[in-house]
């Protein structure tokens, strides 16, 4: 099967291409640096299947970031059939210069000049047939957006692959061709392949090249020593680059002739003028910010609770009671969607556990299906339509073209912390899920940068521990009758990213010592989200996160089902006994006392353990908190239904919420409206402050069991182990400090003082030792 | 004991086992443990490709 | 001499000369600021840097700090 590789500069639609081409749904934004490494489709509209491979884009051959290796490195060595350089009209001249490269190299190449369509909109025209002669090489005019020219492209690559083809330069004709020669006859009698391209990156002292070629090294500064330069001395650098950039403004860019002259106001401007304004540029991003969590979680949306008829909205008495929201407020889209699941699920797992009632009348397996398998699946899929809503928004900002923005507004911000605006992007992405955002950091050019984005990406709580937020503290509200939690959401998300920012802070101070990387980004124009995009994008995370719930989700709460019911001796644990007796009670009683200066350890009742549980359960997958919570506290209320006794530290509730309680109990009709939550929090006695710092230790911790093998992926071998230590002591001190203040609020300044201090000694160490500068 | 019982107690059973079998064989063939299907990500668009390489 | 850091918000000016650390003149000089090159300072971010600048038809960011390296035409 033959080989094409699909290059070009990031941003100019490559991926839109593949996926044109090979009917892929790989993921597209707008910004620089979307794909970070290869992926390979099949074409199979032509005459035979031909493989197609997406590179990562890069500006020129002489690679700067990780991902940018990569598709050099492909393009050298797997040797592929034809190489399609994907041009974007709208920006010839920098995109012609890697063209003015790749022509180096002995492989087949042809040019799809994309995004016609713009250029067509815009007035513009452009001379194809010209730019064919001159550049030597076959021009296809096509639209990946729009489909066009594809199969035309396909064609003439096929066409051209079967050529062999031979380097040509640009720089035939300058001062350096004999420069050149020389080094490419040099190369030749190596037996080098590509011998043009290598001479040229060798007299452009290109530091892979140099350490691949040692030898011609030598003889290249001696031939260099015979040559130079009115303006730029010895500087070859510049002069490749400048011959490159010369010979492509005066023989191809006056074949794009452009209708209106000068810079004129786009649509894009417009926007940009607004967004990056200096005034407003960054209340707009906060504003944005804070609107994509208020969407998500509102209970209160748009603050209408004062204006709206409180009955109308919570439409009381019918089956969907509570959907658009209570009498307290209307409900956001985020949560109307989460309201509308969970009567979906409820009534779903009514039925099931009805039909399994029917069916058998042995105690047990009626537990096991409606605690152990019903109660965490639902309690996870609830939760999937509010967390896909989130996503949505989340690749919205990213298919605008907004997030590069947002590097550049926030990058002075983000320097005085020490990383630059563009690691804030994957850190965004961290909102949505921690794999692909951990993996982004490649376009990173700085080696420590990218370890502090690493290690700081699980902090911007991720889709999936939108759950474990939402679900406790709706807990809180329920059971201490607390109004407006979803503030405290808020509260949660902004202490996650101040730990991003205070442990980039002493990182930087200590081991990630060095200076910051410097910050050149293409920004690219804004445009509206393409709408079959992302439905693509949703309904391929959805389907990942339905099969998660039936897979991962489920076995881990049949094990946790089985581990509570179950001593040692595997005997089950009759309903009237407690669950003190069973196998997770009595690992999860090891495990509790490390939890006590976090509020949910040994303080707690002697079913305290379970919390403790439901932390290590996270570790697998963070949904896994909530599906385990479920089917414990499930386990407890049914538990509590016959044998009240163990409402042991029902102290911590107002009477009110407990009469409710024992009335549901009494009634025999719990597995409703999320009591399980609130028999746990009697059952256990644990307080606001605990159950805080119980979030804020999930979302600070060791990430799951994907995030952790993307890190240890990504980073260099002795940096992991340090990057899951770091990450215990981080949850480890955060949720202690969170439980502390909320406990005993004069803490706060013990902590504070404690912080300012370490921050104090690290700068006055760092004064004395300074570190030695990059050369 | 009740033939749906047995049924039950099968089917969770072969969940339990089939999710760390499968886990398991992911893991030797090098690929994550996130399941690889998400087209957003560009975590396992290399993995799955030295697997195909391998397997031939 | 005038350095493209001096640029006030819209001046527009040809690039005489690009100094600076290698790896930072490399990626300059990829993203097309190569002597001749005219470039127009669009705007500065709101903490004043980095700055956006259109060059050769596109937009680019850059840091003050590099904006240093970029030496300019005496032009008004």
């Amino acid at each position: 099967m033959k080989r094409f590789a699909l290059a070009g500069n990031p941003n100019c639609g490559k991926t839109t291409l593949f996926n044109s081409l090979t009917g892929s749904t790989a993921h597209v934004g707008n910004w620089p640096g979307v794909t970070v490494d290869k992926r390979e489709g099949v074409y199979k509209k032509g005459a035979e299947p031909i493989s197609i491979v997406d590179l990562p884009g890069i500006y020129s051959l002489s690679p700067y970031t990780p991902e940018e290796v990569v598709s050099r490195n492909y393009i050298l060595d797997e040797k592929p059939d034809c190489v399609i350089n994907i041009v974007d009209v709208t920006n010839l001249e920098r995109n012609l210069y890697l063209t003015t490269q790749i022509m180096e190299m002995d492989v087949p190449v042809v040019i799809a000049l994309n995004m016609m369509d713009i250029l067509e909109k815009q007035g513009d025209r452009i001379n194809a047939k010209e730019l064919e002669k001159r550049l030597n090489i076959p021009v296809v005019e096509i639209s990946a957006l729009k489909n066009t020219g594809m199969d035309e492209l396909m064609k003439v690559a096929l066409a051209t692959c079967k050529k062999e083809r031979k380097g040509v330069t640009v720089l035939e004709h300058t001062e350096l061709s004999h420069l050149i020669g020389d080094v490419r006859i040099a190369l030749q009698g190596q037996e080098v392949a590509n011998p043009l391209f290598h001479a040229i990156k060798l007299i452009e002292n290109d530091e892979i090249e140099i350490a691949m070629h040692p030898q011609t090294v030598k003889m290249v500064e001696e031939f260099k020593n015979t040559f130079t330069n009115d303006l730029f001395g010895t500087d070859f650098e510049a002069l490749v680059a400048d011959a490159r950039y010369r010979h492509i403004t005066k023989n191809y860019s006056p074949l794009l002739t452009k209708k209106a002259k000068g810079i004129k106001l786009t649509s894009s401007d417009k926007a940009d003028r607004i967004l990056t304004n200096k005034w407003l540029a960054i209340p707009i991003f906060l504003v944005i910010l804070f609107s994509m969590f208020h969407l998500t979680f509102s209970e209160n949306f748009l603050f209408l609770s004062g204006i709206l008829n409180k009955d109308w909205v919570s439409l009381a008495g019918t089956h969907f009671e509570g959907l658009f929201g209570s009498g307290e407020g209307i409900a956001a889209p985020g949560v109307v969607l989460f309201n509308l699941m969970d009567i979906i699920t409820a009534t779903l797992s009514g039925w099931i556990g009805e039909g399994v009632a029917n069916l058998t009348s042995t105690e047990w397996i009626l537990n096991l299906v409606n605690d152990g398998i019903l109660a965490g699946l639902c309690a996870v899929l609830s939760f999937v339509p509010q967390i896909i809503f989130l996503l949505l928004l989340l690749s919205i900002l990213e298919d605008t073209g907004y997030m590069a923005r947002v590097a550049f507004i926030l990058d002075k911000i983000f320097r005085k912390f020490g990383v630059s605006g563009r690691a804030f992007i994957p850190m965004i992405m961290g909102f949505g899920c921690s794999v692909p955002a951990m993996i982004n950091t490649r376009t990173l050019a700085d080696e420590r940068e990218r370890i502090l984005t690493i290690r700081t990406i699980p902090f911007f709580t991720c889709g999936a521990k939108l759950p474990i937020l939402a679900a406790v503290t709706g807990a809180i509200a329920m059971a201490f009758n607390v109004a407006n939690v979803d503030l405290i959401t808020y509260a949660l998300y902004v202490i996650g990213m101040a730990t991003a920012v205070i442990t980039i802070l002493v990182m930087r101070g200590t081991t990630q010592r060095g200076e910051i990387a410097p910050f050149i980004m293409e920004l690219p124009t804004y445009h509206m989200p393409s709408f079959k995009a992302l439905m693509i994008h949703l309904w391929d995370k959805t389907k990942h996160y339905i099969k998660k719930v039936f897979t991962v989700i489920l076995a881990s709460t049949i094990i946790v089902w089985f581990l509570s019911n179950f001593r040692w001796n595997w005997t089950i644990i009759e309903a009237k006994e407690t669950m003190n007796e069973s196998i997770l009670a009595s690992i999860g009683q090891f495990m509790q006392p490390i939890f006590t200066p976090l509020g949910f350890g040994s303080q707690l009742g002697s079913l305290g353990w379970v919390f403790a549980v439901a932390a290590i359960l996270g570790l697998i997958a963070k949904e896994n908190v909530i599906a385990g919570f479920l089917t414990l506290s499930s386990v407890i209320l049914a538990m509590m239904a016959v044998n009240p006794d163990i409402l042991v530290n029902a102290g911590v509730l107002s009477e009110e919420v407990l009469a409710e309680l024992n009335a549901l109990i009494e009634s025999g009709e719990f597995g409703e409206d999320g009591y399980e939550v609130v028999a746990m929090i009697a059952a256990t006695g644990i307080e606001i402050p605990g159950l805080i710092s119980f979030i804020v230790f999930n979302m600070t911790t060791i990430p799951c069991f994907a995030a952790v093998a993307t890190a240890r992926g990504e980073l260099k071998k002795g940096t992991a182990k340090w990057t899951i230590l770091f990450w215990i002591l981080t949850s480890y001190i955060v949720s202690m400090a969170t439980y502390c203040i909320l406990t005993w609020w004069w803490t706060a300044f013990i902590f504070v003082a404690l912080m300012t201090l370490v921050i104090c000694i690290i700068r006055l160490y760092n004064k004395k030792h300074p570190i030695a500068k990059r050369g | 004991m009740n033939p749906i019982d047995v049924l039950i107690i099968i089917g969770c059973v072969a969940i339990v086992v089939g999710v760390i079998v499968t886990s398991i064989i992911n893991k030797k063939k090098g690929k994550t443990s996130c399941g690889c299907d998400c087209a957003h990500c560009s975590g396992c668009a290399n993995k799955t490709k030295t697997e195909e390489q391998t397997n031939k | 001499m005038k350095r493209l850091s001096d640029f006030l918000v819209g001046e527009v000016g040809i690039v005489k000369k690009v100094n600076g650390e290698r790896m930072i003149r490399r990626r300059l000089f990829d993203m097309g600021i190569t002597p001749g090159a005219e470039i127009y300072m669009r705007k500065k971010a709101p903490l004043g840097d980095p700055i956006e600048i259109t060059i050769r038809g596109y937009e680019l960011t850059l840091r003050n700090m590099e904006a240093k390296c970029i030496e300019m035409e005496g032009n008004n």
